[in-house]
């Protein structure tokens, strides 16, 4: 079997209350992975409420009607199970991995919040707090913290549905209210806004019969759906500058790439392998490599399903360059890439390097799991997981130069100038 | 719907290895795992950080780094484009008990990309450009440790938990003053003297061809490695260093103290106790100042087997205002005011039984797992003991071991934010905190 034709059997349903499920059986795994994807995120947020799809995923930990508060944790990783969730601007995930024995377990626990969140004032201060010391911990208090949020606020005016990072802000996490959980649950953990994907040893029969007892007492509702993007709200390219006690002054460079269904992102995401992954990468080659003008330089892409997605290319400066002339050498590569092209030997480099990713994040039931949910979310075809190898390895090398063409062309660049202070 | 119950698992049992003694003096354990698709492989190298001279700290980590940017027959970056062509991805880290060199590539791609692989190890070209480029590498690195508040922490923490007399105190990949000292020579001749076949264990584990060659693994040729002869660190009294970051919105915060290791009676006992007091979401810590307090993000730790001895630490990050409190909150946790309960012990011993089979799930995961046995000289067989040993614990075994091997006045105590806060608040709850510098 060649890898690029990795088949995973998958079983679909539709329960009666609109909550829908995969089932893609693996008799040999270790465990069975239960995937939920509610659709909702960040973007899904009002004003003044940044920050509160994240903090409600944190509430769903708080108890239900017959689990207390931090059982739910506490239960899976007593059985041997791994146990978290995460919010982005698009969906929220829960998601456990348990011993077979342990499945109908975790369903009943998934089941039991799902129908009956019960949040005490208490537990609803606890977790404001702790959200707010995961916001310290993971941004105010780390170097260079804020970048993430200065990348986004050049790509995106503040009331646009991404121009707020999903932890909030502080102010607004104040602001949350008790009053704010029970409209929110109602609004968008509604069944029919659920995908349940259940991967590991359990059968197609077995996997939905076992949804269904669970889930299936869930009422109908109807769907809810995200708001339609507003027309503006997307910034034209320009150049920031911002300085900070950080140890190294970097250069940002980043480009709107479509929204994350699009079909140019296989070939973006083999353009920006070409250009900045890894040692063999033409950026780290040309400035690192060869010349003197950088230390490091990476690519990476941050994927939006309903508006633009952001490529960025990071480089960080020799001491004899400055973050201007640094941009401008990238930008001077970028001009060849674009009209040039990859090479053949480039491209097979790049899909070879794709190939791996992609099995590796297979190699899990939780990591299959979760792609199954992604295709199934972005394309509404989980699926695809089947496929979508198959469709990256089959770029072409002109299939790569035309995406950077249209999306990666040096005067669509922003450009943020981060500077160092001197820290110390 | 009453709430399920679990039907036990199936016995799980760690993959057993083939083991092949290699001609150049290598050891070769193979692992075959159905459905893995991404194979890993990872040579262990049991030289230790502390073997590195003095003036030379962080040699090891130079020469681990640039080992693939070129060899003699592919020079200038030419090894890494032909292993990258071939899907594969190469890690690595230099530890202080050994250091590991390795990668992942797609299984189909092995046959070709192993003999690259086994080039980028036995003859790198070391050229002065590359070795450069990792010393600076390096230097940023130490930089970045420096400004980051979990990574300056762990430095004050293990320079005042070992000393910084010895090499365990010392950053693991150099400071300054050493990094720059270091020379393309210096670096092929530490790689000439440790990067040899005989000692060494390779471990591969992934969907293996049946008919996989393992003759490319003897193009890597060298004698014995000197063996290398490390006095453990002396003990240090219990401190309580702060680390300055006038801008810090947290005080980060690791408390902990070297314990026995694997070999241990006592060993099984303290990864329960360990689970139970910090190591589960649901532990006594974790509840205390995350889940009823709002203090923390989370708070995390147990008990860590190294290769001579073992290490128990606690962590968490706390806004500043309640430092000083969280601290002595952390503190009496640990002086185990309760014995552990039957359903604490339970619920560890069962967690750590059970997530086994979910922990070794990939190539990447039994390779691990492999390597850090091999480097304590113990073989895969250890681990169905270890599990075994488990089923005996009660929680008095728990509870006496904890108090036998951690006490709170035994505890070094490091945390990185602002001073001006910190050492008020420190002092506050007893105890003498002096503000140390650990890029010194």
């Amino acid at each position: 079997m060649t890898s690029d034709h990795l088949r995973y059997e998958l079983a679909s349903a539709t329960l009666d209350n609109g909550l829908s499920v995969v089932v893609s059986p693996d008799s040999g795994a270790p465990g069975v992975a239960v995937n939920l994807w509610v659709e909702v995120g960040s973007a899904d947020e009002v004003a003044g409420r940044t920050g509160f799809a994240h903090l409600f995923e944190h509430l769903m930990f708080q108890g239900s009607s017959r689990v207390a508060s931090g059982e739910h944790m506490a239960t899976i990783e007593a059985v041997g199970g791994t146990v978290n969730a995460t919010t982005s601007s698009d969906r929220t995930n829960y998601f456990e991995t348990v011993p077979r024995g342990a499945l109908d377990l975790a369903l009943w626990l998934e089941a039991d919040r799902f129908a009956s969140l019960a949040i005490t004032p208490e537990n609803f201060e606890a977790q404001r707090q702790v959200v707010k010391e995961e916001k310290r911990q993971r941004y105010d208090n780390q170097p260079y913290g804020d970048l993430l949020q200065l990348l986004t606020a050049q790509h995106f005016a503040p009331e646009h549905p991404y121009g707020h990072l999903t932890i909030g802000s502080m102010a607004d996490l104040d602001e949350a209210s008790l009053g704010d959980v029970a409209g929110f649950f109602d609004a968008w953990y509604r069944a029919g806004n659920v995908r349940l994907v259940l991967c590991g040893p359990v059968t197609p029969d077995e996997g939905l019969a076992l949804a269904e007892r669970h889930f299936g007492a869930l009422p109908r509702r109807e769907k809810p759906s995200r708001a339609a993007m507003p027309a503006g709200g997307l910034l034209a390219p320009r150049s920031t500058v911002v300085r900070r006690y950080v140890p190294h002054s970097r250069a940002y460079l980043s480009w709107v790439l479509p929204p994350a269904a699009h079909p140019d992102h296989p070939a973006l995401s083999l353009a920006l392998s070409v250009l900045a992954d890894g040692g063999s990468s033409r950026l780290h080659r040309a400035l690192v490599r060869r010349g003197d003008l950088a230390h490091e330089v990476h690519g990476a892409a941050l994927t939006n399903r309903s508006s633009s997605s952001v490529a960025t290319i990071l480089g960080r400066p020799a001491e004899t360059a400055g973050t201007d002339q640094l941009a401008a050498a990238i930008l001077a590569e970028l001009d060849d890439f674009v009209a040039g092209g990859p090479t053949d030997e480039e491209l097979s480099r790049a899909a070879a390097q794709y190939e791996r990713d992609w099995l590796w994040e297979l190699a899990t039931v939780g990591g299959r799991a979760d792609a199954i949910n992604e295709s199934w979310l972005l394309f509404g075809a989980p699926d695809r997981v089947n496929t979508h190898l198959a469709e990256v390895l089959a770029v072409t090398a002109d299939d790569v130069r035309a995406a950077a063409a249209r999306w990666l062309a040096p005067d669509s660049a922003h450009q943020l100038h981060y500077l160092a202070e001197d820290a110390r | 719907m009453t709430r399920p119950t679990v039907t036990a698992a199936s016995p799980w049992a760690f993959p057993v290895p083939e083991i092949r003694a290699l001609a150049n003096g290598a050891t070769a354990w193979l692992f075959r795992l159905p459905g893995q698709h991404i194979a890993t492989f990872e040579v262990l190298l049991p030289t230790p950080l502390a073997a590195e001279p003095k003036a030379l700290e962080g040699v090891a980590t130079v020469a681990l780094h640039a080992v693939d940017e070129g060899t003699h027959t592919h020079p200038d970056g030419a090894i890494g484009e032909l292993l990258e062509a071939q899907g594969a991805t190469l890690h690595g880290s230099a530890r202080f008990p050994y250091t590991t060199f390795g990668g992942q590539a797609p299984v189909g791609r092995l046959r070709r990309a192993l003999p690259l692989f086994i080039e980028a190890l036995s003859e790198p070209a070391y050229a002065e450009r590359d070795v450069a480029h990792h010393v600076e590498a390096q230097l940023a690195g130490h930089a970045s440790r420096l400004a980051s508040p979990g990574a300056a922490n762990k430095l004050a923490f293990r320079q005042a938990l070992y000393g910084a007399a010895h090499r365990e105190g010392r950053a693991g990949a150099g400071t300054p003053g050493t990094l720059n000292a270091i020379s393309p020579d210096d670096v092929r001749a530490w790689h000439a003297s440790t990067w040899r076949p005989g000692g060494a264990t390779l471990v591969l584990a992934g969907d293996l061809p049946a008919d996989l060659d393992l003759d490319p693994l003897l193009a890597w040729a060298g004698g014995p490695r000197d063996a290398a002869s490390i006095e453990l660190p002396t003990t240090q009294r219990p401190r309580v260093v702060v680390v300055d970051h006038p801008a810090a919105v947290q005080a980060t915060v690791t408390l902990g103290t070297r314990t026995p290791g694997r070999r241990d009676p006592d060993w099984p006992a303290l990864r329960v106790a360990g689970h139970a007091v910090a190591g589960a979401f649901a532990s006594r810590l974790n509840l205390e100042l995350r889940e009823r307090l709002g203090y923390t993000y989370g708070i995390g730790g147990g008990f860590a087997p190294g290769v001579e001895e073992g290490l128990f630490s606690v962590s968490g990050s706390v806004r500043t205002e309640v430092a000083g409190d969280a601290v002595a909150r952390l503190l009496d946790g640990l002086s185990l005011p309760a014995a552990f309960t039957e359903e604490e012990a339970d619920d560890a011993r069962r967690y750590l039984v059970s997530v086994a089979p979910l922990a070794n799930e990939t190539s990447a995961d039994i390779v691990g797992q492999a390597t850090a046995l091999a480097a304590s000289g113990l073989d895969s067989s250890y681990l169905a003991r270890h599990f075994a040993q488990f089923a005996e614990i009660a929680p008095k075994d728990a509870t006496g071991a904890f108090r036998r091997h951690v006490s709170p006045d035994s505890l070094t105590i490091a945390v990185t934010g602002r001073a001006d806060d910190l050492l008020p608040a420190l002092t506050g709850i007893g105890l003498s905190p002096e503000v140390v510098d650990p890029g010194e």
